[in-house]
This record gives C-alpha cells, structure tokens and sequence, in this order.
C-alpha cells in the first residue's frame, strides 16, 4: 500500500514529500492538478533521498465523490494538506471543506479505511475572550463563533470538524495537526500576526507578542512524524518550534537581514479603539468598506498568547532546523536581489 | 410589507445578493438558501445569520413560500429553476446568462407574461452609477442621435474565479457552449442592446486564445479573446472582451451625431468629448483642460457620494435589486425591458456559433 499526499505541489507539501523520502517511506501517491508548475517539487523527486523510491505522480483532484474514490486508491496512508488558501468565502469552502468532505467519504466507503493525516490550523482555535497570555495547547477550546472571523479560520475549523465526525462515526482513524505560523524559503515574509501593509506603511500589530513560528521543514517533519506514529491516531497536535520570537523581534530581524520598512507600532489598546471604528464606520457606511479589523478578530489575532510544543515532543518529534538556522535561510531568499 | 426572498446556489455572488438585501428590510428579506452541496449551503447561512438552509429546492418553495427567487446557480440549471419557481408563485431574479441559449430565453420569458410574473436579470453595470448618468445625458439631448456604441469588457483569468476555471478541467464553465464568454459577455452586449433595437441585426464574431497553451485538456480550448461588430439598420456597434488588456478595461462610448459620451465603470466617470472651439492651435490647446475639469468635476462628486456612504462597490446590484422590488410591489414595468434580454439572448447565440470552434494555437511571444 502507498502513502498519498493531496497538496504535495504547495508550499508546505513539496517539504512533506522530501521528509516522507527522508523518513524511509518508498511508495508515494502525489495527487497533482494537471497543468501544475513543479520545479520545487521535481527537485525533491531527483534528490538522494528520492533514489530507489516508488512515487506516481497521479493527476485529479478532490472536486466529487467519484473522482477522491479514483484519487486515494491503493492507499493506506493519506496526508491531507491541500486547501485554498485564499479567495472568495465560497472558494475557500468548496476548495477546503467540500474537497475534505470528498476525500473523507471515499476513505469511509472502503472496508478499511485508510488512516487521514490532517494539516489543519491554529486558526481553528476560539482564543478571543481568553484572557491575554493565556496558554494555547491541544485543549484550548475550538472556536465557538465562527460567523465573526475570516474564511480561512471558518473553512478549516469547519473542515476539522468533519474530520472528527467521520472519526467517530464512520470508523476513519485520523491525525489532526494544528501548525501556528508556518514561514520559510518561498513562503509568505510576513504574517499578520506581525502586522499588515497599509498604504504603504506597516502597522505593527502584534507588539511583543510571541509568535507561533514553526519553519516549513521543521513543520513538514511534525506532520510526517505523527502520521508515522501508531500512538498518535485519534490525538491532535499543535506544531510550533523551540526558541519562539516576539511580533516585534521578527520585524526588527526583518528590517535588518531583508530590507528597510517603513513601520508603525499600534498599541493594543489604540488597536482595539481603531477596531470599534472601522466595525462602527462598515455598520454606519452599509458597508461601504470592508471590516478589516473588528473587536473580535483583533481580539483573536493580536491580543497575544504563550504557546507550546509538548505534546508533539511526547512522540518523537524535534525542530531539525533550529529558529535562528530556519530565519536565516528564510530572510535570505526573501532579500530583494542586488 | 417586505417581500419573502429564497437563494439558491450559494456560490460567489450569493454573497452579494445576501449582503445588498440585508440593506433593505423595508423592501426585502432572505428567508432560505439553498444548494446542491450541503456543506455550501450550510456555510452561506452561518455567514450570514441565516437560520434555513436546505439542500432540497422544493422542499424550499413549500416551506418558505417565497415571493421572489434568486436564481444563482450556475447558468445550465437557470431554466428548469425559473420554471419551478414560478409554478410555486414565485417572482424570478435570474443571474447571467438568463439561458443556456435563445429557445430556452424565449421559452422563460412566455412563462413569466404567462404566469404574471415579474423577472429580472443581472444586468448590474445598467445600474451602476455611470450609466445611470450617461442615460441621462442621452435623454437630454446632449449627444445628439445615437450613430455607433463602442462597448470593452476586460476580464482578469488571474483573478479569483478565472483561477477556478483555470484551476479545474471539469468546471462548469468549459461546458458551457460558449465557455467563458458564455458567462461573461451579457456585461459586454447588454450595454450596447438599448440602443440597437433591430431584431434581425447582423452579428459578426471573432474568437482566439492567446494563452499558452500548457493544460493539454478542455482548458487550453477555451477561447478568451473576443471581437464583435452588431451591424443595426441605423445604429452599429464594436465589442471587445478581453482576457489580457491591463488594467482590464470597462467602459462603453455612445457616439452621437453632436457628441461622444464615454462611461468608464471602472473608474466610475463620465465625460463628453471636448470639440475644439476656437481655430487652429488654440483650438487644440483646449480640450485637454475642458476633459480635465469634467475628471475633476467626477471626481468631485464621486467623493462627495463616499462621504454620504453611497459610494458602494456592488451599487448596481442593489439599485436594480430596489427598482425590482418595488416594480413588484407596484405592478410596475420590469426594470429591464424583456425584449432587450432576448436580444442579448439571441446575439449569443449567433457569436457561439460563429466562435465554437476556435482552434487551439500556440501563441508565439
């Protein structure tokens, strides 16, 4: 039987592969679109570690039923990471939730079904009223009002949430990790955590907070570590790195090692304030200006919390690259060239 | 008393038809969604607060007795939808395409006069803030006889839904007869189909791909350049669709026997053609200062209407969604005229018979 990986073309699923390989598996199920550019993940394929293993690239997608039947056959393993990872609402929800829905019922109709690795999300955590510092682990509550946040946080709560219920009650043994901020080389420079570009100024959000930081490759090890591990069926996993940088070290170091930014520090408080007015000004306006920022979500974004790798430690897993290692690699493709 | 409206298809623009309704509870409420995917029907009514959603379209009609149905599927189930509604009773709101072809167009329109109902189409840009003013210039005179319409519909497939269709070999877009003109070109033709009243007018059609083509399956078949030239007894008419021009062009030029109008909806101005006035080079000094005051003047009062929150990015849709309702509740005449509808109807039909079979070529750079 194969191990299947759905989204391997993406930024984190190219690193998931080349730990698959790392880790000894030597039958692999790459689901790709046709069409698809692939260098990133070609390279992998004609590493050392790729040498003697079996992989077939198979192309499809999740789109029905029929088509995630035909998708995960010959596969006892399958690491779900593809999700849309922008767009409209409904194109998150159709390229996210609907695909998993798909997937999980093609692996319920088997008499076995295979087991479901899932690359899940903090995103799905309902932190908003915890109070500031509050530690977010596995029992952290999931988020219980998922009409006030973004698509993205609606989407893959809404698609973990299927996972456990084809866990208990169609018998699919699944593995849910839940990565905070994944970065590295060919990633995104900033997360929002940090702060966001208006105008052509950074704000600066997120203070001294501490940020969920975990390197792709460092990320990708977790994944393929729990979905190895007998122990972690029916567990969830938060993946987040050693030696965690605050909001405003990681845009110092930015500054420093990428390029000059012009930034401005919003503290919280004056955050929470600019909040209530653009929520007011969009109820005022009949929307006339999206809510970019609301009580709620800044709440859940920038309010700050501690958090920890415990659990994901307990089976096995450790940072190979270590956050100073992981930083200087990142800034340093992401440094315009000269 | 606020009329009973039912969804169904909870895609993209069902958020926005949501979103505009909520902003007039006097005229209008959602009382259900519905779509063939649950979980898109679920996550539409969790958005938006709604407390029915269903998978199940008649079960909707029975239960919601709604007055008036928004038909936001994709176009291949328009028609069988609008027949079921307006047997329940209800109103119909179609989105683009009204059809899949003329017949089908021809067959809904009998059905609602027959019905006594009242139907409209997403025709949103009629609405939109220019061309709202550039009608009323025309009403007043301004430009003079109308001799020709320019109308450019350009389109970005690196945005959200091109990447959708580029994204899916199997998506409803490549079964459409004339695939991505199919669902977009009604914006192209439906500004130019007042002002060419001619039912048997001659449409000439040019389609290509200038893609690369990369896929090797249905996507690299679909064509996503147009031209078109409408040739009326009095009126002609150029269209352009294009997939590539940057910025992606939307306006429309009505030229007259006294003067040129251009509406730009991207750039929401209006401006006439500023004729030189004065002899020789004074005359040629002139007119870029008359057009600069006229951007001014847009400007001006486009900042004036953010100021008074009536600036919104969807103001056609809830424009036309208010003139509907209200030609409902009044027994009015529907705010687009159904003959223009088929008119659009039926020149699609001619440009997909004309562009159906554009041959894939490798486009040398």
């Amino acid at each position: 039987m194969s191990v299947l990986v759905t989204g391997c073309n993406g930024f984190l699923g190219v690193s998931v592969v080349e730990r698959l390989l790392a880790r000894g598996e030597r039958d692999l199920v790459l689901l790709l679109r046709s069409g698809s550019k692939r260098a990133r993940l070609d390279a992998v394929l004609k590493s050392d570690a790729a040498k003697g293993a079996k992989v077939e690239v198979r192309a499809g997608s999740l789109a029905t039923r029929e088509e995630a039947a035909r998708v995960i056959e010959g596969c006892d393993t399958i690491y779900h990471l593809a999700a849309a990872m922008s767009g409209a609402a409904a194109d998150m929800f159709l390229g996210t939730v609907v695909t998993a829905r798909n997937l999980l019922e093609a692996a319920a109709a088997r008499p076995k079904p295979p087991k479901i690795v899932l690359c899940s999300s903090f995103a799905v955590y309902g932190v908003a009223d915890a109070p500031r510092g509050t530690l977010v682990d596995e029992r952290t509550p999931l988020e219980a009002y998922p009409e006030l946040r973004d698509p993205y946080a609606q989407s893959k709560l809404k698609q973990e949430q299927l996972v456990w219920e084809y866990a208990e009650k169609r018998n699919v043994p699944v593995v849910v990790l839940r990565p905070g901020v994944i970065y590295g080389p060919n990633g995104p420079a900033m997360s929002t955590r940090v702060g966001l570009n208006l105008f052509g100024v950074f704000l600066h959000l997120g203070g001294d907070n501490a940020l969920p930081l975990t390197f792709v490759e460092n990320c990708a090890d977790a994944i393929v570590v729990a979905g190895q591990s007998p122990r972690a069926v029916g567990e969830v996993y938060n993946v987040v790195d050693d030696d965690l940088l605050s909001a405003a070290a990681y845009l110092s170091r930015y500054k420093r090692d990428v390029k000059p930014v012009r930034s401005v520090r919003v503290p919280y408080p004056a955050l929470t304030a600019l909040s209530h007015a653009v929520a007011k000004y969009h109820t005022f306006s009949r929307g006339q200006l999206p809510a970019v920022f609301t009580p709620y979500k800044t709440k859940t974004a920038w309010k700050g919390n501690r958090f920890e790798n415990a659990k994901i430690k307990s089976i096995g897993w450790s940072p190979i690259v270590p956050t100073d290692e992981a930083l200087r690699r990142t800034f340093e493709s992401l440094r315009p060239a000269q | 008393m606020s009329l009973r409206v039912a969804i169904v298809g909870c895609g993209k623009i069902a958020d926005g038809h949501i979103e505009e309704i909520q902003k007039m509870p006097e005229l209008a409420q959602v009382v259900g969604v519905c779509d063939i995917e649950p979980i898109m029907a679920e996550q539409i009514a969790m958005r938006y607060r709604l407390d029915y959603f269903t998978t199940d379209f008649d079960r909707l009609l029975a239960e919601k007795k709604p007055d008036v149905v928004h038909i936001t599927t994709p176009p291949g189930s328009h028609l069988a939808l609008a027949m079921r509604s307006l047997e329940a009773g209800a109103h119909v709101y179609v989105e683009k395409p009204l059809t899949m072809n003329f017949e089908d167009s021809k067959k809904l329109v009998a059905k609602v006069q027959e019905a006594k109902k009242v139907l409209t189409i997403g025709y949103t840009y009629l609405f939109d803030p220019p061309a709202l003013e550039m009608r009323d210039l025309i009403r007043s005179g301004e430009i003079g006889d109308v001799v020709h319409v320019e109308s450019f519909f350009g389109y970005n497939l690196a945005g959200p839904f091109g990447a959708a269709i580029l994204g899916d070999p199997a998506h409803w877009v490549h079964r459409l007869p004339g695939k991505l003109f199919h669902n977009n070109i009604d914006h192209l033709l439906n500004k130019v189909v007042e002002f060419i009243g001619d039912d048997d007018a001659k449409v000439i059609a040019s389609g290509s791909v200038r893609r690369p083509q990369r896929f090797g399956d249905a996507r690299d078949q679909m064509a996503d350049e147009l031209r078109v030239m409408i040739q009326g007894k009095s009126v002609t008419s150029y269209c352009t669709f294009s997939s590539h021009v940057r910025p992606p062009p939307h306006y429309v030029r009505v030229f007259g026997t006294k003067n040129v109008v251009h509406a730009d909806f991207a750039a929401r101005t209006v401006t006439l053609e500023a004729p030189a006035k004065l002899p020789s080079a004074i005359g040629r000094l002139i007119p870029a200062f008359e057009m600069a005051r006229q951007y001014a003047q847009a400007g001006t009062r486009n900042a004036r209407k953010f100021a008074k929150s009536e600036f919104h990015f969807f103001s056609g849709l809830n424009y036309l969604f208010r003139r509907y309702y209200e030609a409902i509740h009044a027994g009015s005449a529907p705010p687009i005229p159904y003959a223009e509808i088929l008119r659009v109807s039926k020149w699609m039909d001619d440009i997909f018979a004309q562009t159906s079979a554009v041959p894939a070529k490798e486009v040398v750079r």
